[in-house]
């Protein structure tokens, strides 16, 4: 052969291996032999030319052969693979299902991933925005909230923002519709939807002149409050309302957008809120009710925006050094809308993630094991096809469009399981992230499917095909099943059984904790009795309950009406209750007769105003002194109740705090004592998870409050009293609407209901697992035993009892999940300080979590062994002898 | 295909061979390249219209070349077709779309 002739036939060969490896190996040497031929030819005519035709011919004929061929191949073995599918309805059948859970799963779970973690946020720019932090001194967690002149000076000052928008929220009451209407409501910069690029989709957004201060107040309303109050009606636009005392006109309707931090009802720009247009409020630079969200110009990091603005912050501090405490070292931090928006749901979303991916594992090795042991029948027929020429290659591509179609199917099977749950996971992220509502299947999650799909075929397909890697020879002249690769293939299939239990044991490890966190939160004693209890939530209107007296009286007179309630057994009012989400009011005190030492930290409790009955609805403890009664009242002296946390913290050594006195900042004039008069019980205020904090309680007659509580306990369900409270408050004011009614069992419901779905949908994973790999053993098993029933004949018939042969192989089974339960412990020593953060009340290594698993799951390792091992009993000796 | 038959409804031909029979007899307006002549070898060997032809013109003959023959199916088959193209062209004729000049 010439150098040319090399030359030619090594590019020649790169171009066949277009074609599919059969059409290769039958027509490859042939096609060479010619395209040379065709070459010399062109050679001797002597043009350059007449080659470089020669090869583009070539070329263009392979490419147009080479997908045709795979083509028809591909439709022969899938002709082929449905044909053995059918013959093999059990395994089908199982081997879909078992990969629909599996995919369904991954799928589900992918599809919120998706949504909340990998797409860019469905706003204009969504990566240059930012939500913005105050820190006021060096050691202080940085605060939400900044006053309107640090917001102008932010504005004005920076170098690296585009925008700098404001953000609080209220509850207004809207009149002019049938009923008066508590709306959530949005304060913001006229520019803000422009900003988080969300256009109205009617009428119009808001403008600057709106912003201006006296301008005509008007409304954008949310996509659902329009659906829920207004039917969805476009007219309603331009319509006027009451809020606040003065009319309100209706400008556009939002688009359907994620809404951070709050879902609210309506938005108004800041000049229509009356305490945002308060000159106190915007000349004062220590009130700070407003949230800032930022615009980065192109190309500014958040980490140069945080600079930037911690500049202007410093120079503020060094502008109005009366305004910031002396240890003050004022920064911004500026983080990253789309983590402020997800940042809660990532750990549990990936945590998620890895157990569906895990479930996902052992569906394959049960299929890959399902697969093996089909080719112990299958043995034969793959022997003889090789025989008669089909190469490994082929056999191989065989196999592989088998498990694709299966893995394909099932994968049909998982899209509609993911589907048909959707809705239900949306809801539960829902209460982690505002991002829920994007949660779909797109194109996104199908191709994910199929990728999942794809990785499924060529895992379960692989594993018989590699234990086909054997000789030829041996499979026809043994006649199959029981020859020496059966031991390697049985040697496989015991791997993968052992990393089923493994995963297994993983699974309902972390299903296991989780489930104990969930029992030990339901167990916390909440300090308070939460049966039975009704809470109506509202604000009066500030624009009529303008003294303390007329607060006062109305609530005087509400309270005596829901006591005549039927059921009702006691009524009381307050600023906050344990279990709501909104944050308590936290405040520095100061004792009397204590020096401060200025290097410590000032005392500081949250605060809540109560009526006298608030211990008695929610059945706190008096644990000494006296509670609130009729005589405390406004001109009387100040009095306070503190809860035994704040007690031990600050009068320790078993001092009595009853009868000292107290001086509350920020408090009216800041100047009055407040003595303390009594220590209640310790109430799990913020969530059962979190330890009781310290809280100091103050009488409802000497703090009249505009946005508190109602709360009866009720005979019976609190619920069914519901309509009678609602209507005692239209009896005493017609225009004043009830917010939010529930009862506060489904506050503590609520309050759960993240850890106990997360729980669930661990514990729905681990199930699914277990059942999975129990099926796999058992089915193992069954065919260990088909296969050695010569063998359990000869033991019998040389005097083997029954029991023996149960034994025996109900110890082969166990023997391979005793191994898989080794390596699970050691895997999950290793891998449960992943979930730390996810419990409660219980440690990653709890041992009595390992135990129980490893006893459940030794449980159904033997259910699952023991139906072959009766099996293995029962064989007739002679029956078994005469099989060979 | 059909070009592919009439080459071996003369000889038996190897694959190069083939190639150069199409491109003599058309006047070199069907030229085949390889991929394409091999693919329709392929499925003319499966609908059993060729076959591979076992012993060999001679002994030096390169051992990667192969021999195909037209069998008797296949020899009914492009017998088929000639007269199928027959009628077409006797059709065009009787609408004068072809010269008479110039037969078939």
């Amino acid at each position: 052969m010439t150098e040319t002739e090399r030359r030619t036939t090594k590019r020649f060969r790169m171009l066949l291996r277009l074609l599919p490896a059969e059409f290769r190996g039958d027509f490859g040497p042939e096609m060479e032999q010619v395209f040379i031929d065709q070459r010399e030819e062109a050679a001797r005519e002597g043009s350059k030319m007449g080659i470089w035709r020669l090869w583009w011919e070539t070329a263009k004929g392979i490419f147009t052969t080479a997908p045709r061929e795979h083509l028809s191949m591909l439709r022969q073995d899938s002709t082929f693979a449905l044909r053995m599918m059918r013959k093999n309805l059990g395994f089908t059948i199982a081997a879909i299902i078992v990969l629909g859970l599996g995919i369904g799963a991954n799928t589900a779970i992918f599809s919120v991933v998706n949504a909340v973690l990998l797409k860019p946020l469905p706003y204009a720019h969504g990566e240059r925005l930012l939500m913005l932090r105050e820190r006021l001194s060096r050691s202080a967690p940085a605060g939400r909230n900044v006053s309107v002149p640090e917001m102008l000076d932010y504005r004005r000052q920076n170098r690296s923002l585009d925008a700098i928008v404001e953000y609080h929220n209220m509850q207004f009451i809207l009149l002019g519709r049938a009923e008066p209407e508590q709306v959530e409501t949005g304060v913001v910069s006229w520019n803000f939807f422009d900003v988080f690029g969300a256009k109205p989709l009617f009428g119009r957004d808001f403008a600057p002149d709106d912003e201006k201060d006296g301008a005509p107040a008007v409304l954008l309303l949310s996509y659902e409050f329009w659906l829920r109050s207004f039917g969805g009606d476009p007219t309603v636009v331009g319509k006027v309302f009451r809020m606040n005392d003065k009319p309100h006109t209706v400008v556009g309707v939002l688009p359907p957008f994620p809404q951070y931090p709050h879902e609210n009802d309506v938005y108004m720009p800041s000049s229509a809120c009356p305490f945002r247009s308060s000159a106190h409020m915007i000349g004062n630079r220590q009130m700070r009710m407003l949230r800032l969200f930022a615009r980065m110009k192109p190309n500014v990091k958040p980490t140069e925006a945080e600079a930037d603005l911690s500049t202007v912050a410093a120079a503020m501090q060094k502008e109005f050094p009366n305004d910031y405490p002396d240890d003050a070292q004022p920064g911004v931090e500026a983080t990253a809308l789309k983590s402020e928006l997800t940042h809660e749901a990532k750990p549990t979303m990936l945590l998620l993630l890895a157990a569906a991916g895990f479930v996902l594992l052992i569906a394959c090795a049960n299929v890959a094991n399902l697969n093996l042991a089909r080719m112990v029948r299958r043995n034969r027929e793959l022997g003889v096809r090789t025989a008669m020429g089909a190469s490994r290659i082929r056999l191989f591509r065989q196999l592989l469009t088998e498990s694709s179609l299966l893995a394909l199917i099932g994968g049909a099977l998982g899209l509609l399981l993911a589907d048909g749950s959707l809705q239900l996971l949306s809801a539960y992220v829902a209460r982690f992230t505002p991002r829920a509502r994007e949660v779909h299947i797109d194109v996104a999650v199908l191709l994910f499917t199929l990728a999942v799909a794809f990785f499924v075929s060529v895992l379960t397909g692989t594993a018989p095909a590699v234990a086909r890697r054997e000789n030829l020879i041996t499979t026809l002249k043994e006649g199959g099943s029981q020859s020496t690769l059966g031991f390697i293939r049985g040697r496989l299939r015991s791997a993968l059984i052992i990393a089923q239990v493994a995963v297994s044991f993983l699974l309902l490890i972390g299903a296991g904790l989780t489930v104990r966190s969930l029992i030990n939160l339901q167990r916390v004693d909440p300090g308070f009795r939460p049966e039975n209890v009704l809470t109506v939530q509202f604000s009066l209107d500030f624009s009529r309950y303008t003294t303390d007296e007329k607060t006062l009286a109305f609530w005087d007179s509400l309270l005596q009406k829901v006591q005549s309630v039927p059921g009702v057994t006691s009524v009381a009012a307050a600023g906050d209750f344990p279990l709501d989400k909104s944050p308590a009011f936290s405040n520095q005190f100061a004792i009397e007769g204590r020096q401060d030492n200025p290097a410590d930290p000032k005392p500081v409790a949250e605060l809540n105003v109560i009526t006298p009955e608030y211990l008695n609805v929610l059945g706190i403890p008096l644990l000494s002194g006296r509670n609130f009664d009729q005589h405390d009242h406004p001109t009387s002296p100040r009095v306070a109740l503190i809860n035994q946390s704040t007690a031990r913290r600050y009068w320790p050594n078993n001092e009595d705090p009853v009868g000292k006195r107290i001086l509350l900042a920020n408090i009216r004039d800041g100047k009055t004592w407040t003595q303390i008069i009594g220590v209640i019980g310790d109430v799990h205020q913020h969530g059962l998870d979190s330890a009781p904090t310290d809280f100091i309680y103050l009488p409802f007659t000497q703090y009249p409050q505009n946005g508190p509580a109602l709360m009866a306990r009720t005979q019976g369900d609190p619920m069914a009293a519901a309509r009678a409270v609602v209507e005692r408050l239209y009896e005493v004011d017609p225009n004043q609407p009830a917010g939010r009614i529930q009862s506060l069992e489904q506050y503590r419901a609520d309050s759960i209901a993240a850890p106990r779905l997360t729980a669930n949908l661990l514990g729905l994973f681990a199930l699914l697992a277990l059942a999975i790999a129990a099926a796999g053993i058992g089915g193992v098993m069954a065919l260990a035993v088909s296969q050695r029933t010569h063998e359990i004949g000869v033991r019998m018939a040389i005097g083997a009892r029954p029991a023996e042969i149960v034994r025996m192989i109900l110890s082969q089974g166990m023997g391979l999940a005793l191994v898989g339960v080794i390596i699970g412990v050691a895997a999950a020593f290793a891998l449960t300080s992943a979930v730390k953060s996810f419990l409660f009340g219980v440690t990653p290594n709890d041992p009595a979590t390992f135990l129980g698993v490893a006893a459940v799951l030794t449980a159904a390792t033997l259910a699952a062994c023991y139906l072959p091992a009766r099996r293995a009993a029962q064989v007739d000796p002679l029956r078994a002898l005469r099989t060979e | 295909m059909f070009h592919v038959l009439l080459a071996l409804a003369g000889d038996d031909l190897h694959g190069y061979a083939i190639l150069k029979e199409v491109e003599l007899r058309t006047a070199g307006e069907v030229k085949l390249s390889t991929g394409t002549l091999y693919g329709i070898i392929k499925r003319l060997l499966n609908d059993g219209l060729i076959i591979e032809r076992r012993e060999r013109p001679s002994a030096h003959d390169d051992e990667r070349r192969r021999y195909y023959r037209l069998t008797p199916k296949g020899r009914e088959v492009a017998a088929a077709e000639a007269e199928r193209l027959e009628k077409v062209v006797a059709l065009a004729r009787s609408r004068h779309l072809l010269k008479r000049t110039q037969p078939a």
